[in-house]
């Protein structure tokens, strides 16, 4: 008769806890960690917040006043570059995934694509400079800035509706087929709707990324001081993470300015939470709309 | 008489691997035929044969003739594979409906193909989901998503989806292999009342299935087509030994 080792049951009992505790504690750790930094940030900038910190514009070299250009801007930013870079994107996603076909030139568009996720946002802005700025003539503009905050979201959106749609079991597509449908017809009808959903996750991920970059408008919109708001794409505007690094390195009292500086983190932090809340919001009507038994 | 369905010679390549083999078959109107055989043996390759399915499969290289009331299938031109496609309805082995509701799916090949008077679509959605015994229990919630009936209820909406467009061939690959034993009943049931107006093929794993619903049952090996004849002959008195061995559950 084969011998077990005694206690063998207990022992794997006892690993098993303690991977468990292991797993729990390293994630519970992130947890706090994010927890840490909002409230790092929001104890030192939730004194200068109320309404006319929103609503009003900067005073006395920016140490005094609201963000209210700041918040527009980037709120302009953001939108402008998604509204550029989404449906590019989801059409370049759904050309790689559905129509080219197996082989080298597939593989290397998946490789540019790739690779031009990894191009640091510097990089982008002085491209969006010679191209946008100078080349094309739009000057340091709305227009020029979102482009560039565009070209940086592409990939990750180009990925995400990959992604999406190769999770889209391939008898949908036949089953449409079968029915006589052409294959447009079916992408749009059938194969888009189904993945949409994790579609949009390439939604949010763009807007977390261009809401906080820097670099990329650095040289093509953002403005160190505006006292009014931009009514054209063509006007320059501020930004919030642009304000933040200005007003906490190069403002004109740095030490008065501080409060404001976090202050404009907090509300940064809160948009970007807010946006993706609204995009988590659609995620999961469109989910539910397409949702599995 | 004549053949509804008839392959003659039939080879099929995936790339190098040959995957039917000489396959010949003649398939009577208005009759179910089982195809029954081990896993990989090319029982779904053959049924795509008749909708012409394998075509989206890069490297496939199909010889001989395969045709539908004597005209051969892929002799046909380009803009006649939509048309091929509308004759031959297809249901899967995993229950896919569309992300739409009831109603939809079944309007979805009207709509597909040209059909958008409400009157007509309406009509024929209802005939449809009661040629497919699902009418009755879906009736009041047509508007719902398909996503919420059961697995079993969602199978038989995919088939009232595959004969909305009113074809004449049912190609069904292992529609009930995913399905309890009451909603497998059923669809069996379905089958049986759908062969007075349909010529139907499918795929089955469960040799009591084929022996129930079929008139025909045609036994594939790698590829090759080693026994076809009536269904009942097969299952009390196959010619071949490798037959005898399957169905018997003997087969190593
Ligand atoms: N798209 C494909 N590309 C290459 N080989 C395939 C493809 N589809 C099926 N095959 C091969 O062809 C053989 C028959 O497959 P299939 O018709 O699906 O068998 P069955 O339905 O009887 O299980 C299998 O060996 C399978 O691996
Ligand atoms: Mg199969």
């Amino acid at each position: 008769m084969l011998a077990f080792p005694k206690n063998i049951d207990q022992i794997k009992m006892r690993n098993q806890r303690i991977m468990f505790w292991i797993a729990r504690g390293i994630s519970y750790s992130i947890i706090a960690i994010l927890i840490l930094i909002l409230f790092f940030i929001l104890k030192r900038g939730i004194g200068v917040i109320n309404w006319e910190f929103f609503s009003t514009m900067p005073k006395e070299g920016m140490t005094k006043g609201g963000i209210l250009p700041a918040i527009i801007g980037t709120l302009y930013l953001v939108a402008g570059s998604m509204i550029i870079a989404f449906p590019i994107g989801m059409l370049s996603g759904i050309y790689v995934n559905e129509y080219a076909r197996e082989g080298q030139v597939k593989r290397f568009i998946k490789l540019m694509t790739n690779n031009l996720a990894g191009v640091p946002s510097i990089v982008f802005g002085l491209f969006g400079m010679a191209l946008f700025v100078n080349q094309l003539n739009f000057g340091a503009s709305i227009l020029a800035g979102s482009l560039t905050l565009a070209l940086l979201a592409l990939p990750l959106i180009i990925r995400t509706t990959e992604e999406s749609l190769k999770a889209v079991d391939n008898t949908f597509r036949h089953a449409s087929y079968a029915l006589g449908a052409s294959k447009l017809y079916t992408i749009r009808k059938v194969v888009v709707p189904i993945a949409f959903p994790n579609i949009i996750t390439g939604l949010i991920l763009g807007i977390g990324r261009v809401s906080g970059e820097t670099a990329p408008i650095l040289f093509t919109v953002a403005a160190y001081f505006l006292p009014r708001l931009p009514n054209s794409v063509f006007d320059q505007c501020m930004a919030l993470p642009y304000h933040l690094y200005v007003i906490s390195t190069s403002g004109t009292d740095i030490e008065t300015s501080r409060p404001i500086a976090y202050g404009t983190a907090v509300v940064l932090i809160a948009i970007v939470l807010f946006v993706n809340l609204l995009a988590n919001f659609l995620r999961n009507y469109f989910s539910r709309k397409v949702k599995m038994k | 008489m004549s053949y509804k369905i008839e392959t003659r010679n039939v080879d099929l390549y995936y790339g190098d691997f040959h995957a039917l083999k000489n396959v010949s078959m003649q398939i009577t109107p208005k009759t179910v035929t089982a195809l029954i055989g081990p896993s990989g043996c090319g029982k779904s390759t053959f049924l795509r044969l008749f909708n012409r399915m394998n075509d989206l499969i890069e490297g496939v290289k199909i010889k001989g003739d395969i045709l539908i009331d004597n005209k051969d299938i892929y002799k046909i031109k380009t803009t006649e594979v939509d048309q091929l496609r509308r004759n031959t309805g297809m249901v899967f082995q995993k229950p896919n409906p569309f992300p739409k509701s009831i109603f939809e799916n079944v309007a979805y090949g009207l709509r597909v193909n040209g059909i958008h008077d409400r009157k007509k679509i309406e009509e024929q959605v209802e005939k449809s989901l009661k040629q497919a015994a699902l009418w009755e229990e879906v009736k009041d919630k047509l508007k719902k998503s398909a996503f919420e009936i059961s697995g079993g209820q969602q199978q038989r909406l995919c088939i009232a989806r595959a004969l909305a467009v009113e074809p004449e061939v049912l190609l069904m690959d292992e529609p009930a292999s995913a399905l309890d034993p009451i909603s497998t009943s059923k669809i069996e049931e379905l089958i049986y009342e759908l062969k007075n107006n349909f010529t139907i093929l499918i795929v089955t794993h469960n040799m009591q299935q084929a022996s129930r619903v079929s008139d025909f049952t045609g036994f594939f090996l790698l590829g090759d087509l080693v026994e076809f004849d009536k269904t009942k002959k097969i299952f009390t008195n196959p010619v071949k030994q490798q037959t005898e061995n399957y169905i018997t559950g003997r087969f190593g």
